[in-house]
């Protein structure tokens, strides 16, 4: 036995690795396809996809294409997704052509203009049409960007929904709350691309990376799965003494993470542990022992781990979920008797759907189909148009499979649990209460006896 | 020492008592010699409430100050503070005879006359008048009408008055020790004179004094104080939280609250603790950071949350160009600033005083603004007007400073 593991050694993968692509579309997309580049991913291709030459050519991507030449011809979309579909459409062929002999494709757009919003969704159809699996990662625009533009930005994130394999989404809003005050604006944005750019790094890295524990495409679409796109992630590596702690404490400390608390809701938690030769077994124990205080007792947990000799000192936690408990119990009890599971897609897309996208390694299948859309669709465009439909926001949170297991954990006892343990902790205090003031002339403003704690008057529970 | 120049401040605060002693030197410029303080006692909300003990309190403090400038501490300008302080803005107005149309000094005299005969509470006796802008024949904003030409001469003034009885309370706890007391300031007044810059004032500047036992505040509008008061709410209450939420003595929440407070919310992990190691007397506990913090936002919330309201009784707020500055020992807080930007929506500093030259480090606590702007203020008041005995200090009026 001890013979055999000597000679083992763990076989070279490299030569199989997955054809990954990455694709940023519109501005944003390519401003953080650039990010991706500079922080550098090995094994993937990168795309950027715009309808703007002069953006186009600032990129520092390895192939470009520029949509939409007889429609914009060679400008911006001046914020309109309806232009930037058209642009897809236009140049459908050449974005087909560039995804050919990919099986994953990441698709990175900020949402909310014209480009980003129209195209995005189409390159996303079009990228599934040629076989892979899509992982749209979409920035959601600054709530001081307009209502327009989160208008715009929410009609493409659901018909993204529809589209991609799995949607991470980003709120550029909390983005906010990572940069200092004092900061340009500049860096708020740039923190966004950054933070674009890890989860890309990272999900690729968990898929490429052969590990003792492989975490495949299965885990990843198990613990993407999101009716509202709303997804955790967090990425962390230190080399530290303490370094499984500070790795998972920084991994918290991403804004998608909200510190670790959105953990406690999330239904399904995928962990990837990378380390080098020298990771332990009792540092991975510390990692999980802290990261499962985080999360419920019923939450299934997706661990995986991989040793990866260029890591060397470093060890790295990749957290990715997504919260789901509130729009699946709404679908489930709303939705779910007036809409049919799958919809059968319009007929307008048959001619698209001859060649359905293969599901490959997607054991639970996420919806492949994109929901229903309205009957006052216009025959003469190919694809449903992006423009603000409010029929199309009706059927956003529109049911998807979901794994059966998933939903006894779902039931509403954990609210429950919750207003009973608050409304003992208030019944401790004594009606009494002005401490050190006692016996002073009590200062009263607005009719409140300031005296009193403020988080007593308020009803605030405090630990 | 016979130092005619010698200029001392006294701020009896509910958690300390504070002297500041500065010399003035040729040129307008002050130099701080030495401070001295001493943990007050038989303070609460900024009043006294045990007059013995505040008395000892005080000669502690002032022998302190003697020692570390070395010099004799005869007379001092005294801070007060406290809820019952008001302010309210008035104009007076007079007509110059028909024989004459040159307005000199003594119109300008009877017109802050004028503008004094309002009804204050019958207990209450004015601390300041405040000149914000004088009106010449319906002209606006003349600073100084002596010399021109007008028939109709009318002022602004913010006057700020309190209760004569407390006001008094401190005066003679002064003067029993016996120290002579050259003037009374209200202690915004006399932060803002050390925290703000004129340029400043002249934009527009809200300045927050949130000390041990009461939370000041003034606001300059044009380079004139334009509304001013104070809450009874301070660190104590913080303190007083902090030990009754999480059920530690107030000794050891004082210190929590120095050392590890702060009022940004959701910035530490879920779970993470502060161990307080046992002591004689005390056992010993594991507090939550995020209910600590939780007590203090609600509280520093809550605080700047009256104040915004009583500012936004009248329209001042919103000519405020320089920012919200927040001074006193609680502005050491950490995150109060962020607080103080999210709840008035514009962008506060953390003061202290600035315009000085002596013991630096002094002047870089925020503690000890309010002392140190008593020099100013006495610099300021004082090159212009004589001493005065002090039957007439209470109700007098003074111009001189803005």
């Amino acid at each position: 036995m001890i013979q055999l593991s000597k000679n083992y050694s763990l076989p070279e993968r490299e030569i199989e690795t997955i054809p990954i692509k990455v694709a940023g579309v519109g501005t944003a997309g390519s401003n953080a396809l650039d990010r991706v580049l500079l922080d550098g991913t090995d094994k993937s291709d990168l795309i950027a996809i715009n309808t703007d030459v002069q953006s186009l050519a600032s990129s520092v991507a390895a192939r470009k294409v520029q949509i939409g030449r007889a429609v914009t011809r060679g400008l911006g979309t001046g914020g309109d997704p309806e232009l930037g579909y058209q642009a897809a459409i236009e140049s459908a062929d050449e974005i087909r052509q560039v995804f050919v002999d990919a099986r994953m494709v990441f698709i990175c757009a900020g949402l909310g203009g014209g480009t980003g919003s129209g195209a995005a969704p189409v390159v996303a159809q079009l990228a599934r049409e040629a076989g892979s699996l899509v992982i749209a990662l979409a920035t959601l625009p600054f709530s001081f960007e307009g209502k327009r533009r989160a208008a715009q930005a929410q009609d493409a994130l659901t018909r993204l929904n529809e589209i991609a394999n799995a949607v991470i989404c980003f709120e550029n809003d909390r983005m906010g709350d990572m940069v200092a005050p004092k900061a340009g604006i500049h860096q708020a944005f740039a923190v966004a691309d950054m933070i674009v750019s890890q989860s890309v790094r990272s999900i690729v890295n968990l898929i490429q990376r052969p590990g003792l524990i492989r975490i495949g495409f299965d885990d990843l679409f198990a613990a993407l799965r999101s009716q509202n796109g709303k997804c955790l992630f967090g990425f962390g590596e230190a080399d530290s003494d303490n370094r499984a702690h500070d790795a998972l404490k920084q991994a918290l400390k991403n804004p998608l993470m909200d510190k670790g608390k959105m953990l406690a809701d999330a239904a399904r938690v995928l962990v990837q542990i990378t380390g080098g030769p020298g990771m332990t077994l009792s540092e991975v124990e510390i990692l999980m022992q802290e990261l499962g205080r985080l999360v419920r007792d019923h939450t299934q947990i997706l661990f995986g781990t991989a040793v990866d000799g260029r890591m060397g000192n470093r060890l790295s936690v990749t957290i990715i979920s997504s919260l789901t408990a509130e729009a699946e119990i709404a679908a489930h009890s709303s939705l779910a008797p007036n809409e049919p599971f799958l919809a059968p897609p319009p007929p307008i897309l048959a001619e698209r759907q001859e060649m359905p996208p293969p599901q490959i390694e997607i054991k639970p299948a996420p919806a492949a189909q994109p929901s229903p859309l309205s009957e006052s669709f216009v025959p003469s465009e190919e694809m449903p148009p992006v423009e603000p439909r409010p029929e199309i926001k009706k059927s956003a949170p529109a049911p998807r499979l979901i794994a059966p297991k998933k939903k006894p954990l779902k039931e509403p006892t954990p609210p429950a649990e919750k207003t009973a343990q608050a409304k003992q902790e208030v019944l401790q205090f004594e009606p009494v209460t002005r401490g050190r003031f006692e016996k002073s002339e009590p200062t009263i403003v607005e009719g409140q006896d300031l005296d009193v704690p403020t988080f007593l008057r308020k009803n605030i529970r405090v630990k | 020492m016979g130092n005619s120049d010698l200029m001392v401040g006294l701020e009896i605060g509910t958690s300390k008592i504070c002297v500041v002693v500065g010399e003035g030197r040729a040129g307008g410029t002050t130099k701080i010699l030495g401070v001295g303080q001493a943990p007050s006692r038989g303070v609460r909300k900024g009043e006294i409430v045990d007059f013995e003990t505040v008395m000892k309190c005080v000669h502690e403090a002032v022998v302190d100050a003697e020692q570390k400038s070395d010099v004799m501490i005869r007379s001092v300008y005294v801070a007060v503070a406290g809820a019952h302080i008001q302010s309210f803005n008035n104009r007076g107005c007079i007509t110059l005879p028909e024989d004459r149309d040159e307005i000199d000094d003594q119109d300008v005299e009877d017109v802050k006359i004028n503008a004094r005969e309002v009804s204050i509470p019958a207990q209450n006796a004015f601390l300041h008048s405040i000149i914000q802008h004088y009106h010449v024949d319906g002209q606006d904003g003349v600073l100084n009408p002596v010399g021109m030409l007008g028939h109709r001469l009318e002022a602004d003034f913010h006057i700020i008055h309190g209760v004569r009885t407390r006001i008094q309370n401190t005066l003679r706890c002064v003067k029993e020790l016996p120290l002579e007391v050259e003037d009374v300031v209200f202690s915004a007044l006399a932060s803002a004179q050390v925290v703000l810059t004129q340029h400043q004032k002249n934009l527009g500047a809200l300045v927050i004094d949130i000390g041990g036992g009461t939370t000041d505040y003034i606001l300059y509008v044009d380079g004139a104080v334009k509304q001013s008061g104070a809450l009874g709410v301070g660190g104590d209450h913080i303190t007083n939280d902090i030990s009754m939420g999480l059920r530690i003595p107030m000794a050891r929440a004082e210190k929590l609250k120095t050392e590890e407070g702060s009022c940004v919310l959701g910035n530490c992990l879920p779970g993470e603790t502060i161990l307080l190691k046992d002591d004689s007397g005390f056992a010993g506990k594991e507090v939550e950071r995020e209910g600590l913090n939780t007590i203090i936002h609600l509280r520093l919330r809550e605080t700047f949350e009256l104040l915004k309201r009583q500012l936004d009784e009248e329209s001042f707020i919103n000519y405020v160009g320089a920012g919200i500055f927040i001074t006193g020992g609680c502005s050491l807080l950490s995150g109060i600033e962020h607080l103080a930007q999210d709840v008035f929506e514009m962008p506060a500093h953390g003061a202290h005083a600035q315009t000085m030259s002596g013991l630096t480090s002094a002047l870089q606590n925020p503690q000890f603004s309010t002392a140190i702007g008593l020099i100013k203020y006495a610099q300021a008041v004082g090159a212009d007007r004589p001493r005065r005995g002090i039957g007439r200090m209470l109700g007098r009026l003074f111009s001189g400073i803005r």
